[in-house]
């Protein structure tokens, strides 16, 4: 069962497509890294998937269901993580006690008193990271099945970045939800992420297992002037090099034909930048994804 | 009990990290028999990681015969490793002294070693788990 | 959903609360001071249209009737535009502003229903405020009713009377709401708003008096029309043969010596003058008995107006959530 799927999702502002042919899935239990650089159309896919936008063309299914009538398994926090700025924390607590009937208030509170957030401070007196903590809290406390999160730790300090990762992580493992969160810091979603989605100009390129994907590729290095005739036998994402020597990052497993060629493994951010560099190349599950039915 | 670390970045997939280091720990005899190895809810507690990854690896040293699951108690160490004899490893230890005084005839300084070890040793294990 | 609408309204709401009590509070203490005074000074019959009255209606009507209307008599401006600019301007235009609508409109709660508990709450408050208002008008201006006679059929009155002034706030609540699903601003929103209701106000009043055919009177005395109430649209001279003038005759008698042909007092003898020969005034106007009618004609205009409106911030927030 996959907790999101979309088929040829489409999105247009006047001219120009956010978001095109978008055909993706994020299977349930998954913790799922939506990764792109600013404007790949990351934010786009995240307001479509939880129904914020109207598709321009193709469909979100969540579970299964159409993406608006799915409000009750889904949970949202946007980027700057929107709260009300006038409201203490109690009072975002009791917003979400009135508006969601699956809610858990006593999680809610526990979530809050072991992170130390007063729960008579408003909101807008919350430092970055308490912020970010209390709207995650909110998103938990709905329990969904599906939570988006658009940017979580971007703008929070080291500290506060493990604290959220460390809660989101914690909330998996209590309720095996799934989360989609985008990011394009790859280094911080090592660890955290098992399922890599690569969006790059509005189109989707990668879609995999993270283990899976970091296996079936590897970086080779040596001399340059052999480099051609390697490419020409492998999958080559992407490649660099100056000089005599040449660094190959290629979609294969196997040791290098050439003995003169040494293979290591790549990290998750040597992968997701060889391929936001070469916006032709793709690592997409075979066989296609099934359409929604 | 073990205290799981994550190198971020290493290329190593996280799940084998973790089932590495727990090979590790079983060699040294810091985990034996018996012992239980943190829930997932643990380790995520303190490493900010994805706990399907610690699943991953506990199923994977589960396949291995290393470690057992008994449902509502935990994960449980099944056997210990280290068991290769002292005569093989004298004997290892032999021909790759025997090896690097060859390799230093040849030429080869401190790092060319290094980095020849750390190839041979990639190429070896990659073809293993592929 | 309501907890949620008065947490987030509950400034406006208490405000509007407070300056409805502050009316209250200043109309009460003016009609019992009018009262006091009507007690120790009238005369027997009076106050009332009679000539002997005419000296404590004056002072009635002028210490404390005139004051107080003053104070209200520009609510039907003011009190639809503040309705607008605080009620209905932010209502969805801070969500849009603030980012809030990902968090509003991703909650188990539809959006259908929580449009509609939103603009169903305020709307019914809203409208309750204007019909208190009213009413307390109403009230405060019975004690004068022997001073000015009935005076609702005044566009000033009219406007703060009866159930027009619900529908009037409605309008503006709808025309604020729509505006932010425009703008997306709050403070764009609330300079919108204030120019479409700017727009507005003169479009309604200036079509008030075509609400129905006026009634047609030919009179030599035309104060008799003023004092039963009513509203005037026009009035032109009939001539001795029974046909309506378009412009006023030349007056058939000549002025006394010493008098300014561009005085009033040749103004008031010319027009002697004119009924003395035999011409008429034909006053055509709108009489009192025709309030409610007036009332339900308005109210349809403006609740119209305001369900289009409404609907248009419903559309546009369905289709523009995010």
């Amino acid at each position: 069962m996959n907790a999101l799927e979309t088929t040829g999702l489409g999105m247009r502002h006047r001219r120009t497509w956010a978001l095109r042919d978008c055909s993706v899935a994020v299977p349930a239990g998954r913790v799922a890294a939506l990764v792109g650089p600013n404007g790949a159309g990351k934010t786009t896919l995240l307001r479509l998937a939880v129904g914020l936008l109207t598709p321009t063309t193709g469909q979100v299914r969540i579970f299964g269901r159409p993406a608006r009538e799915s409000g009750e398994r889904t949970a949202f926090v946007a980027q700057n993580k929107p709260l009300y700025t006038g409201f203490r924390v109690s009072e975002m607590l009791r917003f979400g006690r009135g508006l969601n009937p699956r809610w858990d208030d006593a999680a809610a509170r526990r979530r809050l008193t072991e992170l130390g957030i007063p729960l008579d401070r408003r909101i807008g007196r919350l430092s970055g990271g308490q912020r970010t903590q209390v709207a995650l809290t909110v998103a938990l406390a709905k329990r969904p099945d599906l939570l988006m999160l658009d940017e979580p730790l971007a703008d929070l300090d080291p500290l506060a970045r493990d604290d959220v990762a460390r809660g989101l992580m914690g909330a998996v493992a209590e309720t095996g939800l799934t989360v989609l969160l985008s990011s394009h810091v790859v280094s911080e979603l090592e660890g955290v992420c098992d399922w890599l989605v690569v969006v790059n100009g509005g189109r989707v390129q990668v879609s995999g297992d993270i283990d899976e994907l970091m296996a079936r590729h590897s970086l080779l290095t040596g001399p340059a002037e052999t480099a051609d005739a390697l490419a020409a036998r492998l999958p080559v994402v992407s490649r660099s090099g100056a000089g005599r020597q040449a660094t190959l990052l290629v979609r294969d497993d196997a040791p290098p034909p050439d003995p003169r060629w040494s293979a290591r493994p790549v990290t998750l951010e040597e992968m997701v930048l060889a391929y936001l560099r070469t916006p032709d190349a793709a690592a997409l599950p075979r066989p296609a994804l099934s359409p929604a039915h | 009990m073990i205290e799981f670390r994550l190198d971020r970045g290493s290329g190593v997939a996280t799940y084998l990290q973790l089932v590495q280091q727990v090979r590790h720990a079983l060699r040294l005899g810091v985990l034996q028999p018996g012992d239980r190895l943190p829930t997932a809810k643990e380790v995520v507690a303190r490493l900010a990681i994805n706990p399907n990854t610690v699943l991953k690896a506990y199923r994977e040293l589960e396949r291995e015969g290393l470690v057992a699951g008994r449902p509502g108690l935990g994960t449980f160490v099944q056997r210990s490793l280290g068991q290769t004899s002292m005569d093989d490893r004298a004997r290892l230890r032999a021909e790759l002294v025997r090896w690097v005084r060859d390799g230093r005839q040849a030429g080869l300084t401190l790092e060319d070693l290094e980095a020849l070890i750390a190839s041979v040793l990639t190429d070896s294990f990659r073809q293993e788990i592929a | 959903m309501f907890w949620l609408t008065w947490r987030q309204h509950r400034v406006q709401i208490l405000v509007t609360g407070g300056l409805l009590l502050a009316l209250g509070v200043l109309m009460l203490v003016s009609a019992l001071r009018a009262t006091a005074y009507l007690a120790e000074y009238a005369p027997p019959g009076c106050p009332g249209p009679a000539v002997s009255c005419s000296a404590v209606n004056q002072v009635v009507y002028t210490d404390h009737y005139r004051p107080v209307f003053l104070v209200f008599g520009l609510l039907p401006i003011f009190g639809a535009a503040l309705i607008g600019v605080f009620w209905g301007a932010p209502l969805l235009a801070a969500e849009f502003e603030r980012g809030t609508n990902a968090l509003a409109w991703t909650q188990a709660v539809p959006i259908r229903r929580w449009l509609t508990v939103k603009l169903g709450m305020l709307g019914a408050l809203v409208a309750g405020a204007a019909l208190a208002l009213s009413a307390m008008v109403g009230a405060w201006r019975n004690i004068f009713s022997g001073v000015t006679g009935d005076v609702t059929m005044e566009p000033g009155n009219f406007t703060i009377t009866g159930i027009v002034p619900a529908a009037w706030w409605l309008f503006a609540f709808a025309v604020g709401a729509a505006a932010g699903t425009v703008t997306r601003r709050t403070l764009a929103a609330m300079a919108v708003t204030v120019a479409v209701i700017c727009l507005a106000l003169p479009v309604v009043f200036s079509s008030r008096p075509s609400y129905a055919e006026p009634v047609r009177v030919v009179t030599a005395d035309r104060s008799s029309v003023a004092r039963g109430g009513g509203a005037l649209v026009r009035e032109s001279w009939v001539d001795p043969s029974g046909r309506e003038l378009t412009a006023p005759p030349p007056p058939p008698c000549p002025l006394p010596a010493g008098v300014d042909t561009r005085s009033d007092r040749a103004q008031l003898l010319g027009e002697e003058c004119l009924v003395g020969s035999g011409y008429r005034y034909a006053v055509y106007y709108h009489p009192v008995d025709r309030f409610w009618r007036f009332q339900l004609t308005e109210t349809a205009i403006l609740l119209t107006g305001a369900l289009a409106f409404g609907a248009l911030a419903v559309v546009r927030t369905l289709r523009h959530r995010g």
